[in-house]
């Protein structure tokens, strides 16, 4: 009887502990469905690569008479004198957009005149042009036909726009747009702050961490040290971000003559929030190498430094890279303490003296502006996630090899 | 043969009193390791034989607790002298230890190593290094063609004899041995003990050891520690043979140990 009750008891556990499980493999894998779902349709090789700013021209054509055809599908509105196609869409910023999606070869709208070059932006003021190169996905915001009674905006939708493109022969003024809200000057960003926070940090880390277990005789100075690295992981990343408005800014602005936030000032500060994680893993590292390794090493006429640097410390580099990796996933996800540091201007020349948003803070932007743009945040969100795993997988491999020698 | 005897002793010990913290560990030890002799070091656990053999080229340093007084002179130079460099010491008296420990990297780098830290950067020098440190511990066949491949894919008795091969590298004067056998099957044992005959030509070695056949088989002298004492010392085929204490008597026959 007895048997059979625990039994009994043993299999409602178990399946107490699969639903539990469950619950949670259904909550991670509806987070990864609703941010590939969500962000899919924006991610695209423009997304990554394009700019944030939208850059308007102005341009100025005339017909050459001809009448043109295209097989036009259904969303889209033909215009004959001008053989463009164009369609309504909608932006990365979630705005609705006319897109020109066809241009003929022979089209007039190839001779296009760049009314930017001129004066006030008007022809009469202008005797040379450069050309422009219309593409297919710019869009138009608006058009003034030749006798200036004529005039449609992106906002009238497509079909609207064709009809007033049909009823004049010179297109006086159109507003071509090429479209933004790409992430490429934060993805640069993003680099440019892993590779400058890993430089700051990693030898300082390894080296403290040398310290610490390789050198240190003084028992209570490293165990004051230890304390204060474990006291500084919990420290939450705001408190960081304000250590560097107030100390790391104003250093940075007399030593290389920054002005306020830039992304230097970010490294600094993810250096230092980096420093306690990287030095605790590479002490962990470094405890985990057999003692006779070390005597090995001292038995054969090595000295200390030597032992250290040849044997001791290549040994340890699996950890230290784990603690790096974890580093590099922290940089990624750092957002409050770079809007401190770094500023929240999304820009698309990015320079290290300069401040910019890393991709965490240009979700930040996407969700946290009077209109949340959600499909931009997930569609970053799952760049960032491709990133987190490649490196997890990088990480994996590089320790794997150097495991080999191990066992 | 006294006289002789005299100059032959690489490594005198007067004296020696050691201390880990306020545990005496080693109690006035008095003996002589004679050159190009293998030397046992035989007693039961925790005797202090390792601790004596650790001695002999300072690697009690790394112990902080541990406190030595007395003399013990290799060349007859004192080597706890303060100004005495430890590093010297320890080329001229290279270490295997109990568990093979050979550093996580090829075969040619574990052997090239001590070559490497004493500043050879030939490739050509240390090629010849390598090859004849590993033809002196009878493992160049076996190893020529995978010089370049991880020491720690080798099977165990292999590994004792890389490191075996290390210390030889810096063709030390002394090698001593901390159970090099315990870790290892009968075979490789077997191996390991042919090594030690064949190396006696050239080097000094002392070897602690559990084994009574072991310590028979291959050391010219032995010296028996019990309870951080020495109790007898003399030539292998005497003190098993014929020992002058009961106590050395009743540890051979296997009485207590």
């Amino acid at each position: 009887m007895r048997a059979k009750k625990r039994r009994k008891i043993d299999k409602m556990i178990q399946s107490l502990i699969y639903l539990i499980s469950f619950i949670g493999v259904i909550i991670f894998v509806s987070i990864i469905g609703y941010i590939v779902t969500t962000g899919g349709k924006l991610l695209s090789f423009e997304l990554l690569t394009g700019n944030y700013q939208a850059k308007v021209t102005d341009i100025f054509v005339e017909s050459n008479g001809d009448n043109y055809t295209y097989p036009s599908s259904e969303n889209e509105y033909y215009s004959p004198r001008w053989d463009i196609a164009v369609k309504d869409s909608i932006n990365k910023e979630g705005n609705p957009i006319v897109e020109i999606s066809y241009i003929g070869d022979n089209s007039p709208m190839k001779k296009a005149k760049n009314l930017n070059d001129c004066l006030i932006g008007d022809k009469s003021f202008c005797s040379e042009y450069s050309s422009v190169n219309i593409v297919v996905g710019n869009s138009i915001k608006t058009v003034i036909m030749d006798d200036y009674n004529q005039i449609a905006y992106g906002k009238y939708k497509a079909e609207a726009m064709v009809k007033v493109l049909e009823k004049g022969s010179t297109i006086n003024s159109m507003s071509i747009q090429k479209e933004g809200g790409g992430i490429r000057g934060s993805i640069i960003t993003t680099i440019y702050l892993i590779v400058l926070t890993l430089i700051l940090a990693v030898p300082v880390g390894v080296f403290t961490a040398l310290h610490l277990k390789e050198y240190s005789k003084n028992k209570k100075s490293t165990y004051l040290i230890r304390s204060m690295i474990d006291l500084l992981t919990g420290v939450p990343s705001i408190i960081y971000g304000m250590i560097g408005v107030v100390v790391v800014i104003p250093m940075l602005n007399i030593i290389f003559k920054t002005n306020g936030s830039s992304i230097l000032a970010g490294a600094f500060t993810m250096a230092i929030i980096l420093l306690p994680t990287i030095i605790k893993n590479t002490e962990e590292a470094l405890k985990v190498i057999p003692q006779e390794i070390r005597a090995a090493s001292l038995a054969l006429g090595a000295s200390k430094t030597q032992t250290t640097f040849k044997v001791v410390l290549p040994s340890a580099i699996p950890g230290i890279l784990t603690g790096v990796l974890l580093g590099i996933g922290r940089i990624i996800g750092e957002s409050a303490a770079l809007v401190l540091v770094m500023g929240a201007a999304i820009k698309d020349q990015v320079s290290i003296k300069e401040g910019s948003t890393t991709l965490a803070v240009h979700i930040w932007q996407a969700v946290g502006g009077e209109q949340p743009n959600y499909e931009l945040a997930a569609a970053i969100s799952i760049v960032i996630l491709i990133v987190v795993f490649i490196l997890n997988r990088i990480a994996k491999i590089i320790a794997k090899k150097m495991n080999k020698s191990w066992y | 043969m006294n006289t002789k005897k005299e100059i032959n002793n690489i490594f005198k010990i007067k004296n020696l009193n050691l201390f880990y913290a306020d545990n005496q560990a080693l109690i006035d030890l008095e003996v002589n390791i004679e050159k190009n002799k293998v030397t046992a070091l035989i007693g039961p656990s925790g005797c202090g034989k390792s601790t004596f053999l650790r001695c002999l080229n300072r690697m009690n340093d790394l112990i902080e607790i541990c406190k030595i007084r007395g003399t013990i002179t290799f060349e007859d130079r004192n080597i706890y002298r303060p100004n005495y460099d430890v590093i010297d010491l320890r080329t001229n008296v290279g270490m295997v230890f109990q568990k093979p420990n050979p550093f996580p990297m090829s075969i040619y780098d574990n052997v090239s190593y001590g070559p490497k830290c004493q500043g050879i950067k030939d490739k050509k020098i240390l090629d010849e290094i390598v090859e004849k440190a590993l033809r002196d511990a009878a493992l160049w066949d076996e190893v020529k063609d995978r010089l370049h491949s991880s020491a720690m894919m080798m099977s165990g008795g292999q590994q004792q004899r890389v490191c075996i091969a290390r210390a030889i590298a810096m063709e030390p004067k002394v090698i001593l041995m901390d159970e090099p056998t315990s870790a290892l099957d009968p075979i490789a044992t077997q191996k390991v003990e042919n090594l030690i005959e064949n190396l006696k030509k050239d080097y000094t070695i002392v070897i602690v050891t559990h084994s009574m056949q072991q310590a028979a088989r291959i050391s010219d002298n032995t010296v028996f520690f019990l309870l951080g004492k020495i109790i007898e010392t003399g030539p292998t085929n005497k003190m098993f043979s014929n020992p002058n204490k009961q106590e050395t008597e009743d540890y051979i026959t296997g009485k207590f140990g």
